[in-house]
């Protein structure tokens, strides 16, 4: 009862994100007009408040029994603070045709043609989603809370504009998704076949019993490989890129925005989850009283998946990206090449490969939420601008969001005063340090082909002379996404001179955890088939010469 | 020839009790934030500037607490920043660095002119802009904020790469002011000049930091200081040796020596108080600061501080050879400030950093002082500046303080017999003749001939525009027409004014200064007096505060290693009593020439320039020097007329193959592609998803493959 209680006490700020979505549903079908366009603020309010609960909170999830004691509490301030943004952008969004037709007296209100309660309830269950994936138990939970993630977001994308492409989008993106879900449920399956059990620490516990004693079973690679597949979908990644092009481009700029961060950060966080249940091979960290403590694991099958993943993301996405005319599909082939930028902190493992895979989620949702909402701050004829055509010579109109779509691009591209500089830096020395220098070379030639596209994003508002098209661009109809332009924009400079504080609380959100057995049952095993450890019992310590082959 | 030296710097201490130094920084970039907010909430009024000027002035407040609180060097941790550590599996690399600040006497002495001046040339343009209030008041003030917090970075520095952090904020303000008036192209072209000129000091400097952390390890002053101290004392390989040289590159940028000066005349696009700014308290003291904070380095090779002396010695004197034969006042001063900044890296260079700190010192003030009376001729004429269209305008009412504060800073400019700058430097000129280097005592001669040029053309003006019977013709300038025409009839109705004989113009009256810039005028002209007092007690052999203040710096070296025992004379006496006699009469000389030619006889003047122009030889020299030498166009030709064809082959190399065929080719590679898994792709999701499983099977055969097949 006790540990029941514990587990609903780390669950206060989903409680409270799940609080505001009901909230958000009852009041989208309020007649008032202000109770509707409160809800984007309740969304924001009560994502602040989760964030607040979080961060009050002290830290004490390492008796909670889960295989990443304290990712939560990184994941959700961070999530919660990037909904705040996403919410932002999204307000005003929802039904504003609708709305200005009720405001005009043309036509009275109609509670089966208004959607923004929903949408906005949907935007937070996706986010609870997020927040509970880290909390993950066991395989079934995990399996429901990324199901929480993606379910909501299939509807956001129909829900979010009235056009063909939109439903279009939709209902591509749902059976594509189910396809993924297919795929790494069977993963999961094969995992429980091969350890006879749900529980991430008791797998864990069993595979490391098995490497122990001759070799992971080829039906425990397998489910590994197969659930690693099947989340790539989440995190856009090859082979599971295909529909981000086509579903980014027909989804509205809120729930591109929401898509290219929300799923991200729940697959990337599933994705460490299920890896660490084998550990990383050939890495090592540096524990608090200075020995180095080498890890071993991660089965060679599985880093030469991730490796030819990671390779093949980041090149396809920036190759993608040289050739679009879309903004939306640019940005889209920008997100796919960020995921394989992103592997590299996976594959780079615990320490500094963790610290700054999750600097860099936070960073690049940052500088998504910027670019999405200099984009989401002008519109043209009330619908979303898409093409480059329409932003050049933004400069003139829309000052403001022509400096942060600069800002944005720049930092993604990863200019040094931005913080995405700083985020790359960190994740190429921690694979570096990991010994794959081969994966940085290739990294860095990425991010140099991809200046190509993102300079456009330079260019074409702060240089290019206004086009004819560009003549028609309005500032939106609300202050909100401008608002968080401003913020976010301003915080990718700022932020810069923080970045040592930021990962010092990045490189909290991995610790607690240790990929070797520390289960009564599996403990004796592992001991009596390894080597006597030195000092700590549960971690093999080695001498630092020896650590990379 | 200097030895090669181990520096001994004493080695800071921590002093995290003094981390309220950190508002230094803290209170300029919350004048940015104040005067942005006013931008942003389109203040039509001066609280822009008056938050500014507060700001300043507690910052100033700051810098003489902390004066009181330092006595050694101390390093101030304010937070992490960067702390990069990476292990190649033999060893760990790290790369750190903090937000510190660096703070020794050395430090202190610059802030206090850097704040201190920085607040009276803020007061100062309070009234000076006030015809933009609405327009572009708030965007000045937001520059000057800037301009201060990124030199306050610099000076503040804890390593280097802060300091390259505020180096290049010097920058960014500089182009930011310079192009203020962004209608007029000739401002646009200076600060793009400003900009672009700068850029290339700032690559040396950049390169000096890889190589210093490279070699070192580290960029921290106190961890490089006692890096330094501790190596072996034989030359060391050409890529340490190569550091001082870049830094050199980098000052030279920024303080407008040859070959990188050709910017700053062009700066004076930019309002007067910008233009006071960068002469006086930043920009150009930056370069002087930053070898004075590096000199432990220019101990790496043996020509590092003889290069620097020469450089310095013929900018001087180049400068001045331009500067006699300008018509423009604002344009004379700002060749003065390149010949005086020659000066002052003359005295870098023979090894007095005492003498070259305290003629940046007396030069802050006396060079504000003329720029903000230039300002307020300019201010009160409608942008006149041209020294042959105004005359006698200390008869004009409203402009006798103008006039006599004026003649204080061209006393001190021409270092008139127990002035300020008169000590300062003589004091390096002095070090010329004691200190051993390749040459020294020439260029101790040429800085003699260059202070006679200096007195000449510094009373040129004063004697030409405020001397002389009272006459003058009021500029064009736009800031007269318009919205600055009402304000125009508030400030004559103020002064009761009344019509001046002489003046071309009926229309226009011209207006003195009110409070704040009268007020500005007269603390610098006290400022410019009371510097001498350092100097006096130096000549007197006393020691004095600025001597005291560098000399427990970085810099301290430099004036200890080339103190040599022996006294060289000058002229028969002692080389500080020759000096004072020679440099007297230089300076006395000058004046002298300059009343004769430009107030007893002004017909003679013209009559020497007909003169010289009938002759061939000396009407090719008159012709170059009033064209600047024709440096501009002779770098036009060297650099950016290849420069120029390089991006046209470049533009068309990419318009026509890279644009051309790579891109459009490698479009149509997708689209080829695309026609044969027409069925896969196209927007059908049963392709997609083909595509995905195909994907998975691929991987999974492979693994299955490999790993079967070995097992």
């Amino acid at each position: 009862m006790t540990a029941m209680a514990q587990r609903i006490d780390q669950l206060w700020p989903e409680l409270m994100v799940l609080t505001g979505a009901v909230i958000c549903a009852l009041i989208g079908l309020s007649r008032q007009r202000s109770m509707r366009a409160a809800v984007p603020i309740v969304a924001m309010v009560t994502l602040a408040a989760a964030v607040l609960i979080e961060w009050m909170r002290p830290n004490s999830g390492s008796e909670s029994g889960l295989l990443f004691p304290s990712l939560g509490h990184y994941v959700k301030i961070a999530i919660g603070i990037l909904g705040i943004g996403l919410a932002a952008i999204g307000a005003g969004h929802m039904d504003r045709k609708f709305e200005a037709q009720i405001a005009l007296g043309r036509v009275s209100f109609d509670p089966l043609r208004v959607v923004r309660g929903e949408y906005h309830a949907f935007f937070l269950f996706s986010i609870a989603g997020v927040m509970l994936v880290c909390g993950a138990s066991d395989l079934i939970w995990l399996f429901l809370a990324l199901e929480l993630v993606s379910l909501p977001t299939y509807i956001m994308v129909a829900l979010g504009r009235s056009n063909r492409a939109a439903q279009e989008a939709g209902i591509k993106y749902f059976f594509l998704g189910a396809l993924a879900t297919a795929i790494f449920l069977y993963g999961f399956a094969l995992l429980y076949g091969a350890t006879g059990s749900l529980d991430l620490i008791v797998i864990r516990d069993w595979l490391s019993v098995q490497s122990a004693l001759g070799g992971l079973s080829s039906m425990a690679v397998l489910g590994l490989l197969l659930s690693t597949l099947g989340i790539c979908f989440k995190i856009t990644a090859v082979p599971m890129h295909f529909y981000a092009p086509d579903v980014y481009e027909g989804a509205s700029t809120p729930v591109t925005a929401f898509l290219s961060i929300v799923p991200k950060f729940a697959g990337m966080c599933a994705l460490i989850m299920l890896l660490g249940t084998v550990g990383w091979n050939g890495h090592s960290i540096t524990a608090s009283d200075g020995v180095r403590i080498a890890y071993s694991g991660l089965p060679q099958p599985v880093t030469a998946v991730l490796w030819m993943v990671a390779v093949l993301t980041m090149t396809l996405g920036n190759l993608g990206g040289i050739l679009q005319k879309s903004i939306k599909r640019t940005l889209a082939y920008s997100s796919i090449s960020h995921s394989g930028y992103m592997l590299i902190g996976v594959l780079a493992g615990p320490g500094a490969g963790f610290d700054a895979l999750f600097f860099y989620l936070f960073a690049y949702g940052l500088m998504n939420c910027a670019a999405f909402s200099a984009l989401a701050s002008v519109e043209r004829r009330g619908n979303d601008v898409d093409s480059f055509d329409d932003i050049s010579g933004l400069r003139a109109k829309q000052p403001l969001a022509a400096g942060v779509l600069a800002i944005s691009a720049g930092s993604l591209l990863g200019l040094p005063p931005f913080l995405g500089f700083f985020a790359k830096a960190y994740l190429f020395m921690a694979a570096l340090e990991a010994g794959h220098v081969g994966l940085v070379v290739i990294a860095c030639v990425n991010s140099a082909i991809s200046a190509f596209y993102y300079l456009r994003f330079v260019l074409v508002p702060l240089v290019a002379p206004p086009s004819a098209r560009a003549d028609e661009l309005a500032a939106s109809n609300s202050a909100f996404p401008r608002i968080a332009a401003a913020v976010c924009g301003a915080l990718l400079l700022l932020l810069s001179a923080f970045v040592t504080q930021m990962l010092g609380a990045a490189s909290r959100a991995s610790s607690g955890y240790t990929p070797v057995a520390v289960g009564d049952s599996a403990q004796d095993s592992v001991q009596s088939a390894r080597a006597p450890a030195g000092g700590d019992a549960n971690q093999v310590v080695v001498d630092s010469s020896t650590r990379h082959p | 020839m200097i030895a090669s030296l181990a520096y001994v710097v004493t080695p800071a201490i921590d002093a995290p009790e003094l981390r309220w130094a950190g508002l230094l920084l803290l209170l300029p970039a919350t004048a940015v934030l104040l005067a942005g907010g006013c931008a942003m909430a389109r203040v039509r009024s001066k609280l822009a500037g008056w938050t500014t000027v507060l700001l300043l002035l507690a910052s100033f407040i700051i810098t003489l607490m902390l004066y009181g609180q330092v006595q050694h060097p101390v390093t101030v941790e304010l937070f992490d920043w960067i702390d990069f550590t990476w292990g190649d599996g033999s060893k760990f690399h790290g790369f750190s660095a903090n937000f510190s600040l660096y703070v020794d006497s050395l430090t202190l002495f610059w802030m206090l002119f850097v704040t201190g001046l920085g607040t009276l040339i803020a007061l100062y343009a309070t009234e000076y802009m006030e015809v933009d209030v609405g327009q572009g008041y708030t965007r000045f003030f937001a520059g000057v904020s800037i301009f201060l917090l990124a030199m306050s970075i610099l000076v503040m520095a804890g390593n280097l790469l802060m300091l390259y952090l505020g180096w290049e904020g010097v920058g960014l303000a500089s182009y930011l002011l310079i192009g203020y008036y962004y209608t007029r192209p000739s401002a646009v072209a200076a600060a793009k000049k400003a900009f672009i000129v700068n850029r290339i000091g700032d690559l040396g400097l950049a390169l000096a930091l890889f190589l210093i952390w490279d070699n070192y390890g580290t960029l921290d002053f106190d961890g490089l200081f006692q890096a330094l101290a501790h190596q072996p004392t034989t030359w060391p390989d050409w890529d340490v040796a190569a550091i001082p040289y870049l830094i050199m590159l980098g000052a030279f940028g920024k303080s407008a020596q040859i070959p990188l000066y050709i910017w700053l005349p062009d700066a004076m696009e930019g309002p007067t108080p910008v233009s006071a700014l960068i002469h006086a308290a930043t920009m150009v003291t930056a370069g002087v600061y930053l070898i004075a904070r590096t000199m432990p380095l220019f101990a790496l090779h043996e020509m590092a501080l003889p290069t620097v002396a020469w450089v310095g010695g013929s900018t001087a004197l180049l400068g001045a050879t331009i500067a006699v034969a300008q018509y423009d006042i604002k344009r004379i001063f700002a060749y003065s400030t390149i010949s005086q900044l020659g000066y002052m890296f003359l005295g870098l260079g023979v090894g007095t950093s005492f003498g070259a700190c305290y003629h940046v010192f007396t030069h802050a003030f006396f060079k504000a002082l003329l720029f903000l009376t230039a300002g307020a001729v300019m201010h009160g004429f409608a942008g006149q500046l041209d020294l042959r269209k105004l005359s006698g305008i200390r008869r004009i009412p409203g402009f006798g303080l103008i006039s006599w504060t004026m003649l204080v800073g061209c006393l001190w400019l021409s270092a008139f017999p127990y002035t300020a700058a008169f000590f300062s430097k003589d004091e390096i000129l002095a070090q010329c003749f004691i200190g051993h280097g390749p040459g020294f005592e020439f260029l101790g001669w040429m800085g003699l001939a260059t202070a006679l040029l200096t007195a000449y053309y510094t009373f040129r003006v004063w004697f030409r525009v405020c001397a002389g019977p009272v006459h003058f013709e009021p500029g064009t300038e736009d800031h007269q027409a318009d919205a600055h025409s009402d304000q125009h009839e508030i400030v004559h109705t103020a002064h009761g004014h009344s019509p001046v004989a002489g003046a071309t113009s009926h229309a226009f009256h011209p207006h003195g200064p009110r409070w704040a810039m009268s007020s500005v005028l007269l603390i610098l002209a006290i400022g410019a007096v009371g510097a001498g007092i350092p100097g006096y007690m130096a000549l007197s052999g006393k020691p004095n505060w600025v001597s005291q203040m560098v000399a427990h710096s970085s810099a301290v070296d430099a004036a200890g290693v080339t103190q040599s025992h022996d006294h060289p004379t000058l002229i028969g006496f002692d080389v500080h009593t020759g000096l004072t006699i020679v440099g007297s009469c230089a300076a006395i000389g000058g004046i002298l020439l300059a009343w004769y030619l430009h107030l007893h006889r002004r017909k003679s003047a013209d009559a020497l320039r007909l003169a010289l122009m009938s002759h061939p030889i000396t009407r090719w020299v008159t012709i170059a020097a009033e064209n600047k030498w024709y440096v501009d166009e002779v770098y036009h030709a060297i650099f950016r007329l290849p420069l120029w064809a390089g991006a046209h082959i470049l533009a068309f190399g990419d318009h026509h193959f890279l644009d051309g065929v790579l891109v459009d080719g490698l479009a149509k590679l997708p689209a080829a592609a695309g026609r044969v898994f027409r069925p896969l792709y196209g927007g059908v999701m049963q392709g997609y998803s083909i595509s995905m499983l195909g994907g998975i099977g691929l991987i999974l055969a492979w693994f299955v493959w490999v790993w079967t097949s070995r097992g």
